[in-house]
């Protein structure tokens, strides 16, 4: 894991100390609260409608035992003892005060952490595939590449004003964890005809009032110029970008605008012309940063493990088993997923006494490593199969085994106008009681894969529009109404939702999920799964029965 | 009829004025039946720098024993995140937020709608 070092963290606590005091002038009324408002939200700190939020960044969902029992610490002592984890993998605490503010970042900064760039009109948090360092189908460690990125983009003086946020994801994995198509920019590492590393670069991607899938500007970029790329692809964005207009001011619409062919033009032009060299990173650097990420000391194992094979006599455990454990590269070894989507309970949230067990099972059988998945839940990467029973165990003590990842249950909900104070509706309640509706888990592994995906408006952070079933919360009027899409998905062959029909009321919606579970159940043939079925039918089926009273 | 509201400057609580003061509970807000006195009041707010984040007048209807405000939003605000039982100012309980409970109104919050127009 990458550790800051010895100028990142003076860098870090003169940050901290500088903050103190533009709160203190701020409580004093030395600044006004518009002088204040950017000060704070370049700190991550944002006012919601029952108190402040510190959103703090997790970098490619990377954490540390040291960490994670820093925020559970930070959640107790600040919050309300919990912490909700975000499509951005970072961590959203929802009941911070202002005069607590630079404590908090102190605390933070002890474990390398912070909020800086987790708002603004700059490079936000950098997000990879969770499964990095530990899933045999990777290229390369997107995480060294994440690192480099996150390096070159804090505090760049020349992107810290853009004409909008920017979000950068990476993978190096044919399967997309990392939802890369949705974002600003999107980097897929793999190896060229030649066998060496190269990046496809994905630009304009974007969720939102208007969403657009990625497009390819380059195919084979090679990772040695990856950090002069992406200056060009900035700089053109910086110099064309709409600042005058908030809703066209995404890099999206200037690619859609261009076209991907003549917006790749301009890159490549800025691109040649500017001295690669002084942007590039040095072969030393990145050899110290892949360092940092070197492969673990794994032990020679069998395959497969009895004691794990035994374990499977429990029915539960052979259901988390066949949801929550994933393959490792290394025989012997499996990622298991720790959902944070227990029906009923609020999608992403994790008490103080979930992160305290979540950090002990990472430095006792991870390797003192924890990731965050973009789809709000937990991950151990690198643990023995024979532990995997007593993990389980662990994680069923505390509320953290429900064996449902990639199910019907495991949705999706941004904090919506629960907390939010841009939110139309509310979208945690909609999520715990669709949830409720297919609690029984043997009912919910026969529906099998399907994602829900919900936001409480437009700014679609709960990523409905790749959604098999996407739910948007709208203002009708001041009252609470969905509009439901279906045939969303991030994966790498990424499609948005179509729109189902008219919104419905909050009433109406796990009602109505439930009906295209029906017609998905009756219509599927084989092992299709719920979008394979939706692809194949087109929405009249769904439409039928979910409107049949209207008519 | 309207109220006054913000949040609190120090901790972010939403609060509403009530006299000289601003108090976290929506029971204790003036209500203003004249639109003159709370304009009025709203523009005395936004100088209390040190006391209050942006301030604005919500809309209050009657309903139960007692009065709640128009828009689901403000009622969110008034009573906490309906997610979580245990927090926010519901846990009081009682009559006033069974008012709020129990309210049926609808309007766009003037809250939102402003804080989208400043961004
Ligand atoms: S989608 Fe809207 S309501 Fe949900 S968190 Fe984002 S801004 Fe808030």
């Amino acid at each position: 894991m990458y550790r800051y070092d010895a100028i990142d963290k003076e860098m870090l606590a003169d940050r901290v100390q500088e903050f103190r005091e533009q709160c203190a002038r701020r409580l004093a009324g030395e600044l006004t609260e518009d002088q204040f408002k950017r000060i704070r939200l370049m700190n991550g700190l944002y006012l919601q409608l029952h108190a402040y939020m510190l959103r703090i960044a997790i970098p490619y969902g990377a954490l540390n035992s040291a960490q994670l029992r820093k925020l559970a610490f930070i959640a107790g002592t600040y919050d309300k003892g919990y912490g909700h984890f975000t499509t951005r993998t970072n961590l959203q605490l929802h009941w911070i005060k202002l005069k607590d503010a630079p404590d908090i970042l102190e605390h933070l900064a002890e474990v390398g952490m912070h909020a800086i760039q987790t708002s603004g009109n700059d490079i936000r948090n950098i997000t990879a595939d969770p499964h990095a360092g530990a899933t045999a189908d990777e290229a390369d460690d997107p995480r060294i590449w994440a690192e480099a990125i996150r390096q070159w983009s804090t505090f760049h003086p020349e992107f810290s004003f853009l004409p909008r946020k920017f979000k950068i994801a990476v993978t190096a994995s044919p399967s997309d964890r990392a939802a890369t198509k949705v974002y600003d920019i999107g980097l897929r590492l793999h190896r060229n005809g030649d066998g060496e590393l190269a990046f496809e670069v994905m630009v304009g991607g974007g969720l939102g009032r208007t969403p657009y899938l990625g497009s390819t500007i380059r195919k084979h970029l090679p990772v040695r110029h990856l950090l002069s790329y992406l200056q060009a692809i900035l700089r053109v964005y910086n110099r064309h970008g709409r600042r005058d207009n908030i809703w066209k001011a995404r890099i999206k619409v200037l690619v859609a605008s261009l076209g991907p062919e003549g917006f790749a033009r301009e890159v490549d032009e800025e691109w040649e012309t500017s001295d690669k060299a002084r942007v590039d990173l040095p072969d030393t650097e990145l050899a110290r940063i892949r360092a940092a990420f070197a492969p673990r000391d794994f032990q020679t194992l069998p395959a497969t493990s009895t004691a794990f094979e035994a374990a499977k006599s429990n029915p539960a455990f052979a259901r988390f088993a066949r949801h929550n454990v994933k393959p490792h590269k290394i025989p012997g070894y499996a990622l298991v997923d720790v959902s944070l989507k227990q029906p009923g309970e609020t999608p992403g949230d994790c008490s103080v006494e979930q992160m305290q067990a979540v950090a002990d099972l990472a430095e006792r059988y991870s390797m003192d490593e924890a990731r965050v998945h973009y789809e709000q839940n937990l991950i151990l990467p690198h643990v023995k199969l024979d532990d995997v029973p007593a993990v389980w165990k662990a994680l069923d003590a505390v509320g953290l085994a429900t064996p449902n990842r990639g199910l019907i249950t495991d949705i999706i909900a941004c904090p919506g106008l629960d907390y939010c104070a841009l939110a139309n509706a509310r979208a945690i309640p909609i999520a715990q009681a669709i949830a409720r509706k297919f609690a029984d888990p043997a009912l919910a592994e026969r529906v099998g894969d399907l994602g829900i995906k919900i936001s409480g408006c437009i700014n679609a952070c709960g990523h409905h529009h790749v959604g098999a079933i996407g739910i948007l919360g709208v203002d009708k009027k001041g009252e609470e109404f969905y509009q439901l899409t279906l045939g969303g998905s991030p994966e790498a062959n990424a499609t948005l939702g179509q729109s189902l029909g008219p919104a419905l009321p909050a009433d109406k919606v796990a009602g109505a999920v439930d009906q295209l579970v029906e017609v998905y159940l009756r219509e599927r043939k084989g092992e299709e799964r719920f979008l394979d079925t939706f692809r194949r039918t087109g929405l009249a089926p769904f439409k039928e029965a979910v409107y049949a009273d209207a008519h | 009829m309207k109220a006054l509201t913000g949040n609190r400057l120090d901790d972010g609580e939403a609060v509403f004025a009530s006299g000289d003061r601003w108090v976290p509970r929506f029971a204790d807000a003036d209500l203003f039946e004249d639109d003159q006195a709370a304009l009025a009041a709203e523009a005395h707010a936004k100088t209390e720098l040190t006391v209050v984040v942006d301030p604005y007048l919500i809309d209050v209807i009657p309903s139960d024993n007692g009065y709640a405000p128009l828009s689901f939003r403000e009622r969110v605000r008034a009573l906490g995140p309906t997610n979580k039982p245990e927090h926010g100012k519901k846990t009081e309980g009682g009559e006033a937020i069974e008012a709020l409970l129990h309210a049926h109104g609808a309007a766009r919050s003037k809250g939102r709608i402003e804080l989208i127009r400043r961004k």
